[in-house]
């Protein structure tokens, strides 16, 4: 028997695509082949989303001129910056409270119709918030225009209420995933050593599960702040149904700035600076948060050391504890889902009208093809890096990378688009209108694969690559067979996120190229074209809606069987 | 088949110097046990050999050849880690497989290792069963299959018992040793168990420190301990502080401040300050006044087949002795004794610089 595995080990190894493998094995190729994707990753991602800001060192005069000597416009440019970060701030506090015992709820109890809950907590990710936004408007606001659709509430006439209602609803998912993945990680037994030494289960979750989740918190505010000071397409829509013309925030500033010179090119000498000065106040604002959120709030001390024994004690029986979890029900069916569903009563009870749809199946193709193209791309150059700052993270370059990863998704897409349209202006790339978006969507998107990637990589223990190195495997195979597999569903969950949130950007598309006629910005200019084109807009909002919806499907369903077989 | 020789090898993690300046060769099919205490640098070191991180200075020399800078997959040298790493996407036959497959085999060279080698390891009628369907014992054994059939000729063993229930740690131990031997693998085996250590190994490299302080067969190590350390890690020893007095034939004097006398085993080349250590199944209870140094029974722990004794010492501290349990009863504690041993199995050392309390820390 012995005789036999001897023969078969002294068996030839050689084979026909060896060369090629052997090739791109050697140490010296793959430190050239990193050196190559770190150089993408800062020369066609990182450099043109921050590139506005030298435009404050070489163009400075330009501002002054232009901008700060004109308090009409620095009036304005104030005013919307103000609102974006008053919005972002209400609407995080207000995820936080709601989220919390959703998140809570999820993961700790058992309960009928779990799972549907759960998919629909999801559905607002899959939304493209271009058709919330519609959605949203014509239920809470009067539509200018067109008669009150039936069912519509029109009470609220406050722009910024709406706006705030709007980002709840589509960045409260994130609150409560990244509290709920945190939450499912910190061992339930703390809190029952807590319950077993004589605590309440208030003051057992309040003193021992809730410091253990800072980290959740932290990136649920982060995210949730971000996604707010970054929205465009949905808060244009809403802005524009209710008809308050003068309210601005800084996404749909930029948008309707840059919207002013596509129709008359001669206001640019004016509005380049103002757009610039924008853009350089949103990003260097939005990065001064992240700093400070990242390192005060890891710090500072809450106040989780006193405790009330008794009135804990009667909070965590009887009506309490089921009310609150019945009032987060009631909250998310109210605020989040009928609004969010309310276009489709619109299209199926509103006045109906003419469609072009020509246009539609245009932009859609559009679409269609820079969310493809952009997939690509992440997926192509954004494994390498996730693998590289995943098992490198401990080194000085390899954290760099990892904090500098965070910099497009904490930027918002419009400032982003903004900068790398002047990062490309007068070079050959500026001729092609759709490269354009597509290198703009590709500089938010590919720190989504990277994040989703890097984080699953780090899941896996390093000992299954090393024991196949040992057994004989070049890094290539070892990664093909061994680790891919084991963080395919990260992959993939990556690249749909990076499809969807492509298929509903406003923001970046209307930055760089307001004459790109991906589907969002077709359906904002249904909307700015008059009250005529609102059936045609909610119309392409469900077709959207529908579409993205089947994208996120798609990720439960694939994930889930793949959750079974392993 | 390799000899291997590790040459001055050196590794920093920062601040830590996880290996300082180790030295070891392993014989051509040699089983070798490198047994040390938690953080010593026995994993950095398997680490080395399999290529995994590069030395900051020193060599790996293989067959004479020096492979220090070579890939993984170039040395052939598997490595199986503490966790075994089984694929969990892939069958128990497709990771058995997967050195084979991933040099490039033929499908019939394939088919016929992974037949020897389930049949090897008693796994044939689990080979579809995926690992997070596998008691320990399978997941170990399959994980041990999936290396001998890498085609590798050195097997890095890292703690390869170490996740298994006492019982089947026991049972696996000769199992594991006859399949390395009778396929006639070099095998480097990374423990911290002494008891393993010594029953397993051809040889032994005793670790500490990033260093290797002692090689020998287990007998050598255990008997002829080359630094009071290895004394005590390989079997709790007896310590006793003084210094060198007269020669009686093969037997030696040493004697304390306080006028404490003792025998040791002879050694020439020693003089001036002296620890000796006696293993504590070496010390033996006899009535007060006829051993060597008196004492009171402090404490009694039945271990089951031995009772092991603690005994007050006064200013000589505490010292142990292993006795039958036969001898329960005849004890009790406060009884007036007195311990001694055989001279021959007490191992006299010069005093280590730092004192003997910082030689034997373990961690």
């Amino acid at each position: 028997m012995h005789s036999r595995i001897m023969q078969a080990v002294g068996g030839s190894l050689i084979g026909g695509k060896r060369s090629i493998v052997e090739a791109i094995s050697s140490r010296s190729f793959r430190k050239a082949w990193i050196g190559i994707i770190i150089i993408f990753f800062l020369a066609f991602v990182i450099l043109p989303t921050v590139f506005v800001l030298t435009y404050a060192i070489t163009d400075w005069s330009a501002i002054q001129d232009e901008v700060l000597s004109d308090p009409e416009v620095v009036n304005t440019i104030k005013n919307a910056i103000t609102n974006s970060f008053i919005i972002a701030t209400i609407v995080t506090v207000i995820d936080l409270i709601v989220g919390l015992p959703i998140a809570w709820m999820m993961v700790r109890k058992e309960f009928r119709g779990k799972r549907y809950l759960d998919t629909l907590m999801d559905m607002p990710l899959a939304f493209p918030t271009a058709a919330l936004g519609f959605s949203i408007a014509i239920f809470w606001a009067m539509p200018v225009g067109i008669a009150q659709p039936p069912g519509s509430l029109g009470i609220i006439t406050s722009p910024m209420l709406l706006v705030i209602l709007l980002h709840v609803v589509f960045s409260y998912p994130y609150m409560v995933r990244s509290l709920s993945a945190i939450l499912e990680q910190i061992d339930l037994n703390y809190e029952m050593a807590g319950r077993t030494l004589g605590a309440s289960q208030l003051t057992a979750a309040r003193t021992i599960t809730l410091p253990l989740f800072r980290a959740g918190l932290v990136t649920g505010f982060i995210l949730c702040f971000a996604r707010s000071l970054s929205e465009t397409g949905g808060t244009m829509m809403a802005l524009a149904i209710m008809g308050a013309q003068d309210f601005f925030t800084g996404p749909t500033l930029i948008g309707t700035w840059k919207n002013a010179i596509r129709d008359d090119p001669s206001l640019a000498e004016t509005l380049v600076p103002a757009l610039s000065f924008v853009s350089i106040l949103l990003i260097i604002l939005a990065l001064i948060l992240l700093v400070l959120v990242k390192y005060v709030l890891m710090r500072v001390k809450l106040p989780f050391r006193s405790v009330w024994p008794r009135f804990e004690k009667s909070l965590s029986r009887g009506m309490v504890p089921r009310m609150k979890d019945g009032s987060a029900i009631i909250f998310f069916v109210i605020f989040v889902l009928i609004p969010s569903f309310f276009v489709f009563s619109y299209v199926f009870t509103g006045e109906t009208g003419t469609v072009d749809w020509g246009g539609f199946t245009g932009a859609l193709g559009y679409s269609f093809i820079v969310a493809i193209v952009v997939t690509v791309i992440d997926l192509a150059l954004g494994i390498p890096l996730a693998l590289y700052v995943a098992r490198n993270g401990n080194g000085k370059v390899g954290q760099a990378l990892d904090v500098l990863v965070n910099v497009p998704l904490i930027v918002p897409t419009a400032a982003l688009g903004f900068s790398l349209g002047l990062f490309w202006a007068n070079s050959p790339v500026e001729e092609y209108g759709m490269l354009l978006v597509i290198l703009a969507h590709v500089a938010f998107t590919y720190p989504l694969v990277v994040r989703n990637v890097a984080g699953a990589v780090e899941e896996v223990d390093s000992a299954f690559e090393e024991t196949a190195r040992t057994l004989g495997a070049r890094p290539i195979q070892t990664f093909r067979r061994v680790l891919f597999p084991m963080i395919k569903t990260a992959v993939l969950a990556g690249s749909i996120m990076a499809f969807t949130r492509s298929l509903g950007e406003t923001g970046a598309t209307i930055a760089v190229n307001p004459n790109a006629n991906t589907v969002p910005i077709y359906i904002v200019n249904l909307i700015k074209a008059g009250s005529d084109h609102y059936y045609e807009a909610a119309l392409a909002c469900v077709a959207l809606i529908i579409i993205s919806y089947m994208a996120m499907l798609a990720i439960r369903y694939i994930t889930r069987r793949n959750g079974e077989v392993v | 088949m390799p000899s291997l020789r590790l040459d001055g090898l050196c590794r920093s993690f920062g601040a830590t110097q996880a290996i300082n300046g180790l030295d070891l060769e392993v014989g051509d099919g040699e089983y070798m046990c490198l047994l040390g205490p938690t953080g010593a640098g026995k994993t950095t070191t398997l680490r080395l050999v399999a290529g995994l991180i590069l030395p900051d200075r020193g060599s790996v020399i293989v067959d004479g050849v020096d492979v220090t800078k070579r890939q993984p997959e170039e040395r052939r040298a598997t490595m199986m880690s503490q966790t075994y790493a089984l694929f969990p996407h892939m069958t128990v036959a497709s990771n058995i497989v997967f050195g084979p497959f991933i040099q490039g085999w033929s499908e019939k060279d394939r088919v016929n290792i992974l037949h020897s080698l389930l049949d090897m390891v008693h796994l044939t009628n689990r080979k579809e069963a995926y690992p997070a369907e596998l008691s320990g014992g399978m997941a170990q054994r399959t994980a041990l299959a999936r290396a001998l059939g890498s085609g590798a000729d050195t097997l890095l063993l890292d703690e390869p018992l170490r996740a298994l229930d006492a019982r089947l740690r026991i049972a696996l131990r000769m199992e594991l040793r006859s399949l390395a031997r009778s396929l006639g693998k070099t095998v480097i085996h990374v423990t911290h168990d002494q008891e393993e250590a010594m029953v397993m190994a051809d040889r032994i490299a005793v670790i500490r420190d990033g260093r290797i302080i002692q090689v020998g067969t287990p007998k050598e190590i255990f008997e002829e301990p080359a630094t009071p350390f290895v004394a005590n890690f390989l079997g709790q020893s007896n310590f006793f502080i003084g210094k060198m007095d007269g020669v009686e034939g093969e037997l030696q004097t040493v004697i304390d401040d306080a006028g404490h006398r003792i025998l040791c085993r002879r050694s020439d080349d020693m003089d001036g300050d002296v620890v000796v250590a006696v293993k504590v199944g070496n010390t033996n209870i006899t009535v007060s006044g006829t051993g060597f140094l008196d004492g009171k029974v402090e404490r009694i722990l039945y271990e089951g087949p031995n009772l092991h004794v603690d005994i007050g010492m006064g200013d000589l501290g505490r010292m142990s002795a292993k006795l039958p349990n036969r001898k329960m009863g005849e004890l009790s504690i406060g009884d007036e004794v007195s311990i001694s041993w055989d001279p021959a199995k007490a191992t006299s050392f010069r005093l280590p610089e730092g004192g003997l309390e910082k030689e034997l820390r373990v961690e």
